[in-house]
């Protein structure tokens, strides 16, 4: 993301006279004429009707000049000829003219940006603001401005492009200045969290959390906007996360938690296919403590502030996104499994049977052959 | 006696190859076939890793973008809402018009890359056979649809690049445009995919 700010106008010691109004800029020397007329009559100035004035010099022509002015000389200054006549009133405005702007977009999703700044020079006077938007080859668009929260938006982003532009124009009575800013939508882009996250215990399971969430209000529920999700836990008071991923799913089965005690819980989203872009902030941290038998009357009670666990490491889980965490499907595999053994050491005990006979009946006809030879050799020929 | 001991081993062979389903049954998870959509998004995403990877490993840091390829698809009337109205045959004939345009930049590429022994060479080869095979899929797809085939628009591509510098620019401009391009084609495909059931 790069920012690149030009002057257009700046540098000007003052601004003409608006109604009478005149604008001068702060630590720079500031010229109040005394009115149009160039009589060379002594004139007296007063500021807000008293003859005290901040650091300043008078001319000849009866021209007030003030001598690097802060704040406090703005006010209603009057020339007056010396028969105490009333020859001009002028009110005096001072600041500065505007500075670069300092801008900062957030993408929650694929249709909107919105795009922030804070001025790196405080003015002191009011200004008007123009945005607009544009990506290369298209004419800008405008960017819609909040003043007051000093944002704009754009809509209906073309959002595969490899970098749009932000130029936002800031104009005061001394001048205006443009700030340029090339923008990555791609890295910026970034999920709003997971909202209505909730963590319930699983009847009869004393290590099974089941935590669940919606997709952020924010991103589209288009099947073409996939997210992943990163859930991370632990038990209260130990400084390590189990980490379980789930893509595009909004519900897991946390299989290890630490039975009987509560448990810390979030949940943060990201673009399931861009990997270049930002995680989301983490949702609220929430406490759940899985289900127990004989509960205590306060979960939290018998729960010392800090554990103090075997060092057990981080550790991740990737859910896919078919997985069913069905408890009966589990034990039907189990059982399925134990059959299949059992038909499996059936079969190669039944295998080991048939060759022993089949090398017993071997032998025995060996052992005829050899009676049947010796026999023939006892026999008379 | 022989006979029978043959024909239980036969017998007992037989058990144990009527185990097999089961055993396949057995397996934790039941794998579902692939569609030849699940195929397509499968092998852009394969295409997007691999373009992410070369710009990771041979990071160009530049805000100016040198615009050398005049002719790449456009990108800048896709929109988010677009992806939510997409029709089937116009947007996979565009898809593949595309990807043919992109062959013939990532060819080019290639060839310029080799002549100033850009160590990313290995790596376009490899990106341009899954491009030819993610092509082949597409048109295959194209063809069950009856999807017509676009003409494809003639590359326009620079001339001649004379330092190592240009080359490193133009792959950079070049990856940076298809990274954009295989998200949104990725995104295409997960939308068009209930579509495609449809008509099949």
């Amino acid at each position: 993301m790069t920012c690149k700010s030009y002057e257009a106008q700046k540098g000007l010691a003052f601004a003409e006279n608006v109604s009478g109004v005149q604008f001068g800029r702060l630590d720079s020397n500031v010229t109040l004429a005394c009115g149009k007329a160039k009589i060379r009559i002594p004139v007296v100035w007063h500021l807000n009707h008293s003859s005290a004035l901040p650091w300043h010099k008078v001319t000849l022509n009866g021209t007030l000049i003030l001598l690097h002015p802060n704040l406090s000389a703005q006010g209603n200054y009057s020339c007056y000829d010396n028969r105490g006549n009333l020859l001009h009133s002028v009110k005096l405005r001072l600041g500065y003219p505007p500075g670069q702007l300092n801008v900062s977009c957030q993408v929650p999703n694929h249709m909107r940006v919105r795009c922030s700044w804070v001025e790196s020079v405080k003015t002191f006077l009011p200004a008007t603001y123009n945005a607009s938007w544009s990506v290369k080859g298209q004419d800008g668009r405008p960017c819609v401005l909040d003043v007051a929260r000093k944002h704009c938006d754009v809509d209906d982003l073309a959002f595969w492009q490899t970098t749009h532009t932000l130029r936002i124009t800031e104009t005061n009575a001394l001048g205006s200045e443009t700030t340029e800013k090339w923008l990555n939508l791609h890295t910026l882009l970034k999920p709003n969290p997971p909202e209505s996250v909730s963590v319930n215990k699983i009847e009869g399971f004393p290590k099974r959390l089941n935590v669940s969430w919606r997709f952020p209000s924010s991103w589209p529920t288009h099947n073409a906007f996939p997210l992943l999700f990163h859930i991370r836990y632990r038990p209260q008071g130990s400084v390590y996360w189990s980490e379980v991923y789930s893509e595009d799913i909004t519900t897991v089965v946390i299989y290890d938690a630490l039975a009987g005690h509560l448990h810390q819980v979030q949940v943060r989203a990201r673009d399931g296919i861009n990997s270049d872009s930002q995680w989301s902030e983490w949702s609220r941290l929430l406490l759940v403590q899985p289900w127990q038998a004989y509960p205590t009357t306060d979960p939290a009670e018998d729960i010392p502030d800090f554990f103090t666990f075997s060092t057990k490491p981080e550790t991740t889980t990737a859910i896919p996104p078919d997985n069913d965490p069905n408890v009966e499907d589990n034990m039907g595999l189990v059982i399925l499994l134990v059959l299949f053994s059992v038909v499996i050491l059936t079969t190669i005990l039944s295998l080991i049977f048939v060759v022993w006979v089949k090398q017993r009946r071997h032998d025995q006809v060996t052992k005829q052959e050899l009676k049947s030879m010796v026999k023939m050799k006892s026999m008379p020929i | 006696m022989k006979l029978l001991l043959d024909s239980s081993s036969s017998l007992l062979f037989s058990l144990l190859l009527a185990q097999l389903p089961v055993f396949t049954s057995a397996s934790p998870v039941p794998q579902r076939r692939p569609t030849d959509m699940d195929k397509l998004s499968n092998q852009t995403k394969n295409l997007m890793k691999l373009t992410q990877e070369l710009l990771r490993e041979h990071a160009f840091d530049s805000d100016v973008e040198p615009h050398r390829f005049r002719s790449l698809p456009e990108m800048g009337n896709r929109s988010a809402n677009d992806l939510n109205n997409l029709e089937l045959k116009p947007t996979l004939s565009q898809l593949h018009a595309d990807l043919k345009l992109y062959e013939h930049h990532f060819e080019w590429l290639n060839k310029v890359s080799k002549k100033h022994h850009h160590p990313a060479v290995p790596k376009l080869v490899e990106m341009i056979r899954e491009m030819k095979s993610l092509i082949n899929l597409l048109h295959r797809q194209m063809q069950r649809v009856e999807a017509p085939k676009l003409i494809p628009a003639t590359p326009s591509l620079p001339t001649q690049l004379p330092y190592q510098f240009d080359v490193l620019q133009s792959s950079h401009e070049l990856l940076q445009h298809f990274k954009l391009f295989c998200d949104w084609a990725y995104r295409a495909f997960l939308s068009l995919k209930p579509k495609v059931t449809a008509v099949q």
